[in-house]
């Protein structure tokens, strides 16, 4: 028998299977229970709930259409971090965890991958929830901010589902990363500012929330839509661009770090 | 051979004492179902505060009765989904006793420690905000606490019929999470709600019980017409159709998933 | 006469599956076409098939834990759709696997929560799960975790669980799948002293020498139906007998083939290759027939080397699948 030579696995080839064959199998993309629940149903109800909640307070601080804005991006966190916690979570509970660290495969490659989908759906929602917006709850948005409000979109997509990197390489060495998914998910819509301004909050949660892609978004998403210059998108884009590279560069690097506890703790086959 | 009698009460009771070893043994998975109503509950009190005590009041009794009824449909409805997952739950249908039982003993747990959110709402909301709280029978406010719980559980016992006839039945907790919060009026009276909405709410034993419970709480409350007894009539009868509804329900699903064979399916 | 414990007639089971976005692509599988089965009180009953030969299928019907789409089964003089809950009393199943266990807490707790569903009295509850957990060897790991628990391990939480309640009938799938030797060994003891207690056992396997071992009387599942069913020296005449003749060679025509067919006593001709050399097995039912007469009957073939051998029940088991038509 011929001796097999075996080449290092092509770094895009790798990237392509993990951005559409791992979400298939983990997160059940082609389910229509998913697509329905959070790219449309979720946003509509969140939305709807802190509308009323904003109608009986009357604060005039946080009008009605100022929280369905707010409550049109947050749910954006189900679609990204939370996706991405939950690949994580799915190999483990399915065994395939193992397989994929035993495989001679670059990380980069193998974790940035699952990344993709997620930006997919968080886009996916985003847009769906600014049609809401816009058609069921009637809020305003300026003329020609369609452009604004698509580089937003991209941009808090992406910046957040690299924020879900982060926190799901985590699940390889505790028993799973969903919490810790909801905790930021749950944090994030009380700290970002989707209902009430963040200066409400004491000062150290302000700093909390700012370090949060998307308090940035939510204000770049209001900020479109009331027709605000490209001087005062162009800072929030920065922020969210900023913040995609710090996410990105910690969770390539802390994955080296989560994994080798992994082995060492064998946390790896614990759900 | 023994003869064996098997129990509805004694499966209830192993279901709840399996239901608490596995939250103790993990009581980390006590952050999901109730971190959304604790944080819902803060984002209502900061809109809430600047009007009033009696709305900052909604907002710890809506805490309190979304954190239950997510912790509900975790037992109901996630729980059953691991036994799918674990593959526990062709042993556990195998057995002589209903699985109805098992799932109301997980639903009485999780909606017991669901009271932590509206807790953990209550004593933050208590140091932050200045003035009294207007609790006006503390007594009644338990009591009629305990009593949401249980009309929360029979809806919850209906819907995890969902999670065993399918595996797809996630969406309900993506739904019925929020789309409860919203038709039972959690944080606001349904009368803010479009108009058909309401015979919707009606159908729900927990939008009487909640209605109960602020008549009991806040002072000079005036919600539905019917007033406190008529909450408490309506809530008793919406959910006896609920308990006698689940029955029947489970049997037919007991039916379809034997039928289809789906029950290693996760 | 004694009532049948399993008495299956013309039971069939079609699954449907559908796939797509919206669901609307149906596949209808026939996992069981038409099985008729018997089994005895007190016995040992072996059911071998191939991967998807619908043996699980069976077992979960048998053990209310399916419905059959048409035909009838009775369990206990019980029937398995009208009388499930009263028969699930009475019956226990092992699954078997790394599945089906509450893995966060102990073995010791598995049992006490089955124990309540099972309804065994209170008073017996915890000497009852402390003898189980003791008799298939989980003394000392009873109260560990079962996620700290081996393969093996779990099958024996598995077993433990299936006898708690002391049923008179019990489904074993695949019992042994995935042991160490000395564990599956253990396990075939188990099954052995159960059946000294009168426990009527139905055993799913692919293990031909494990069911050679235990087994009374064996049913060979093929394509959802069932081809034989009979002790194994009863197999062992259906498929020709139980002298095997193994031939191995080069080159054979199919002349020669035929030349072997004919001879007296030889009731089927197998042949398989091995790269270049080809392999002939006889099932020889005539005890006349002498190793000689046979390598006489392939002139030219100096290589030739013959051999005989017993039929085994992995022979009998590829003869019956392998002339099942599909």
């Amino acid at each position: 028998m011929s001796p097999t030579i075996v080449r290092a696995p092509n770094l895009l080839r790798v990237l392509w299977t993990n951005a559409v064959f791992a979400p298939r199998t983990t997160l059940g993309f082609m389910r229509i229970d998913y697509v329905l629940g959070t790219v449309l149903i979720v946003p509509f109800t969140q939305m709807l709930f802190f509308a009323v909640v904003a109608q009986l307070a009357g604060n005039p601080s946080a009008p009605v259409a100022f929280v369905v804005l707010g409550n049109a991006v947050a749910p954006v966190t189900y679609s990204s971090i939370f996706s991405v916690c939950q690949t994580t979570d799915s190999e483990k509970h399915q065994g395939t965890m193992e397989h994929l660290l035993v495989s001679p495969t670059n990380r980069a490659a193998l974790y940035l991958g699952r990344g993709f989908l997620p930006i997919l759906t968080s886009m996916a929602t985003l847009v769906v929830g600014l049609l809401y917006a816009a058609f069921l709850f009637h809020v305003p948005f300026a003329a020609g901010s369609a452009g604004s409000l698509a580089i937003t979109i991209g941009l808090l997509s992406v910046s957040m589902v690299g924020f879900g990197l982060l926190l799901g390489g985590v699940a390889l060495f505790l028993r799973t990363s969903i919490i810790l998914g909801n905790i930021f998910l749950f944090i994030g819509l009380l700290l970002s500012g989707a209902n009430f301004p963040v200066s409400f909050l004491p000062l150290p949660l302000q700093w909390v929330g700012y370090l949060l892609p998307l308090t940035w978004g939510i204000s770049a998403i209001r900020a479109t839509a009331s027709g605000a210059g490209l001087m005062t998108l162009l800072p929030l884009w920065g922020a969210l661009l900023l913040s995609t590279a710090v996410t990105l560069g910690l969770a390539l690097g802390l994955w080296g770090v989560f994994e080798r506890q992994a082995l060492r703790t064998g946390s790896i086959v614990r759900f | 051979m023994r003869k064996v009698e098997p129990s509805r009460l004694r499966a209830f009771l192993a279901s709840v004492r399996l239901s608490l070893l596995l939250f103790l043994a993990d009581p980390q998975w006590v952050i999901p179902a109730t971190i959304a109503p604790v944080i819902f509950g803060f984002a209502a009190f900061e809109l809430y505060q600047g009007s009033g005590a009696t709305l900052v009041l909604y907002a710890i009794l809506g805490a309190g009765m979304m954190s239950m009824w997510g912790q509900t449909l975790y037992g109901a409805g996630w729980a059953t989904g691991q036994d799918r997952e674990l593959g526990t739950l062709e042993p556990t249908l195998s057995t002589p006793t209903s699985y109805l039982w098992v799932v109301f003993g997980r639903i009485v747990v999780n909606a017991v420690t669901g009271l932590v959110g509206g807790l953990v709402v209550f004593a933050v909301v208590s140091f932050a905000y200045p003035h009294p709280l207007p609790l006006h029978a503390p007594v009644e406010f338990v009591l009629l606490f305990a009593f949401v719980l249980v009309t929360l559980a029979s809806v919850g016992l209906v819907l995890s019929a969902v999670y065993v006839y399918t595996r797809y039945a996630g969406f309900i907790n993506n739904f019925g999470e929020f789309g409860f919060y919203i038709i039972t009026g959690s944080m606001f009276p349904v009368v803010l709600l479009p108009f058909w909405t309401s015979p919707i709410a009606l159908l729900l034993p927990p939008t009487w019980a909640l209605d109960a419970l602020r008549y009991a709480s806040l002072p000079g409350y005036a919600g539905f017409g019917w007033g406190f007894t008529g909450d408490i009539l309506g809530a008793v009868g919406t959910m006896l159709v609920y308990l006698a509804a689940a029955g029947s329900v489970y049997h037919r699903v007991e039916q379809h998933v034997l039928t289809v064979g789906n029950l290693q399916e996760y | 006469m004694v009532d049948a414990a399993i008495s299956v007639r013309q039971l069939t089971r079609v699954y449907s599956s559908r796939k797509g976005f919206l669901f609307n692509e149906v596949t209808r599988t026939e996992a069981l076409r038409g099985v008729d089965l018997e089994i005895a009180p007190g016995e040992l009953f072996g059911l071998l098939g191939p991967n998807g030969a619908g043996k699980t299928t069976l077992a979960k019907i048998l053990s209310t834990l399916l419905l059959p789409s048409s035909g009838s089964a009775r369990v206990l003089g019980l029937d398995v759709v009208r009388d499930a809950p009263r028969l699930r009393s009475r019956i226990g199943l092992v699954l078997g696997g790394e599945r089906g266990l509450y893995y966060r807490v102990s073995g010791r707790e598995n049992l006490r929560y089955f124990a309540d569903l099972y309804g065994i009295p209170r008073a017996e509850r915890e000497s009852r799960i402390t003898e189980m957990l003791e008799r298939v060897g989980l003394g000392a790991a009873g109260d560990q975790r079962v996620e700290e628990y081996s393969r093996g391990m779990k099958q024996k939480l598995h077993l433990a669980r299936g006898l708690l309640h002391q049923p008179e009938l019990l489904f074993l799938d695949e019992p042994t799948i995935g042991l160490d030797p000395k564990s599956a060994r253990e396990t075939r003891k188990f099954v052995r002293a159960l059946l000294s207690e009168g426990v009527t056992i139905f055993l799913t396997t692919h293990y031909m020498f494990e069911a050679e071992e235990l087994c009374q009387r064996i049913a060979v599942l093929s394509k959802g139906k069932i081809v034989a069913t009979d002790s194994v020296a009863g197999l062992r005449q259906l498929v020709g007998g139980d002298r095997t003749f193994e031939i191995d060679g080069y080159g054979f025509e199919d002349a020669e083939l035929a030349r072997l067919k004919a001879l007296a006593g030889v009731s089927r001709v197998v042949t398989e290759e091995f790269g270049p050399r080809l392999r002939i097995t006889l099932r020889v039912q005539s005890p006349e027939l002498e190793l000689d007469r046979v390598a006489r009957a392939l002139p030219g073939h100096p290589e030739l080397e013959v051999r005989e051998r017993r039929t085994a029940l992995e022979d009998i088991y590829l003869d019956l699948v392998e002339e099942e038509p599909a």
